[in-house]
């Protein structure tokens, strides 16, 4: 699980702000400040690399277009998982759409297509550590969505309830309440596993 | 992260010119301007085309109502008190308040409801309170009223969008407030027009535009608010 520290976003609210009132050079702090963090949250979230570099450009560029709309103050990084959180939903939207064009491509080939390629480890407990983390990720994306993105926001972005129910649109109480099932559903792929065979 | 990645964004928004936030605020007064004008065009161009004269040259026919007198602190009460209402709902609408993602769901549920409601009351309640035209007028179903409304709202509503421009989180709700307020705006014109309060015209001529707007903001807000992939 990843390591979540608030560093940098301060920063990129400031940046943001400076950005906004026209210095074009704070476009790269607030790059610089926000990117990583978006980028994982969009590898979580598509599971395929270049598209999520496109998404997080999208996001960006989404950003840089209404900077003049950015209000002192706020803070940016829930702005960009909003933003971000949409343009996934519309892209996969689309991909379906394409899918269905094109039905000779079986629906569910992005799923193969996201999946990482099976390591190759000699240890058996990292080859146990792998098998769980695939299953954890199988467990993550077989949760609902509403759930997924609950979980994603808290657990993998650092996100406190109220700003995750802001970027879900919805109230802290069915955030924790989404996260929290997410987290038992989750709990019970490790309490399986540890089951002798 | 790959320096190519930083470089090409920064080289895709570089490209791209985006207002400062002193180009939005000029742009916004000026959107806020051209609402100001298509909806008071539209009620000059809508009250001239229901004018005796011009009713009379198409063929039409005036019913005696259309000139009922009010007092005119009924007509100040009224307006005065929607024009309060009015500016309410723009500004739910139009501000964000302190947040980049807008305001709570549960806000904007809430002023969707209290916005035709408040409305809806204080037409009634001025209408009592003057002790005037609550009576029935059956000539007049209210679908005059219902036309002038929808024809002065659609500017209101296209600028309001416009100045709005996004909204990632909740796109066709934000949608249908801002219809609700072009709605508002719409009412004052329809409420200096038409002298009648008797409550099933006001539900069919003042009232469903309201409902009409929101439902269009609704669908434009879903279409033109919510950040699209390319």
């Amino acid at each position: 699980m990843a390591v979540i520290t608030n560093e940098g976003l301060d920063g990129a609210d400031a940046a943001m702000e400076r950005y906004a009132r026209g210095d074009a050079a704070a476009f790269g702090d607030v790059y610089d400040a926000i990117a990583p963090r978006l980028l994982v949250f969009l590898r979580r979230a598509t599971r395929d690399a270049s598209a999520s570099e496109d998404l997080m450009q999208q996001t960006l560029l989404h950003m840089h277009r209404a900077r003049g709309s950015f209000i002192p103050g706020a803070p940016v990084m829930p702005w960009a998982c909003a933003i971000a959180r949409r343009l996934v939903t519309d892209s996969a939207r689309r991909r379906r759409v394409e899918q269905r064009l094109f039905s000779e491509i079986p629906a569910d080939d992005d799923r193969m297509m996201y999946a990482p390629a099976a390591a190759t480890a000699a240890a058996d407990d990292l080859l146990h550590a792998h098998r769980l983390a695939g299953r954890i990720q199988q467990r993550i994306d077989a949760l609902p969505e509403l759930q997924r993105n609950a979980y994603q926001l808290i657990r993998h972005e650092g996100l406190s309830l109220k700003r995750a129910a802001e970027v879900l649109g919805t109230t802290v109480s069915a955030v924790k309440l989404r996260a929290h099932r997410a987290s038992v559903a989750l709990r019970a792929v490790l309490r399986d596993a540890e089951k002798p065979a | 992260m790959s320096e190519e990645l930083r470089a090409r964004v920064l080289a895709a928004a570089a490209a791209e010119t985006s207002p400062t936030r002193a180009d939005v605020r000029r742009r916004n007064l000026l959107i806020g301007f051209v609402a100001a004008a298509s909806g008071l065009g539209a009620f000059v161009i809508f009250t001239a085309l229901m004018s005796e004269g011009h009713l009379l040259r198409l063929g039409g026919q005036v019913s005696p109502d259309q000139y009922l007198e009010r007092p005119v602190g009924l007509v100040a009460t009224s307006v005065g008190g929607a024009l309060v209402i009015a500016a309410t709902a723009a500004w739910l609408a139009l501000r964000r308040g302190r947040s980049m993602l807008g305001r709570s769901r549960g806000r904007l549920l809430w002023g969707a409801a209290l916005m035709p409601i408040s409305l809806l009351a204080w037409k009634v309640g001025c209408s009592i309170a003057f002790g005037a035209s609550m009576v029935a007028w059956p000539e007049r179903p209210g679908e005059r009223c219902l036309a002038l409304s929808l024809f002065v709202a659609a500017g209101p509503l296209l600028s309001f969008l416009a100045i709005r421009r996004s909204a990632p989180v909740q796109p066709a709700l934000n949608g249908a407030v801002i219809g609700f307020a072009a709605g508002a705006f719409a009412w004052i014109a329809a409420d200096l027009w038409c002298p009648i309060a008797y409550v099933p015209h006001v539900l069919l001529g003042h009232l469903l535009p309201l409902g009409v707007l929101a439902g269009a903001g609704a669908l434009l807000g879903r279409a033109l608010l919510a950040p699209r992939s390319k």
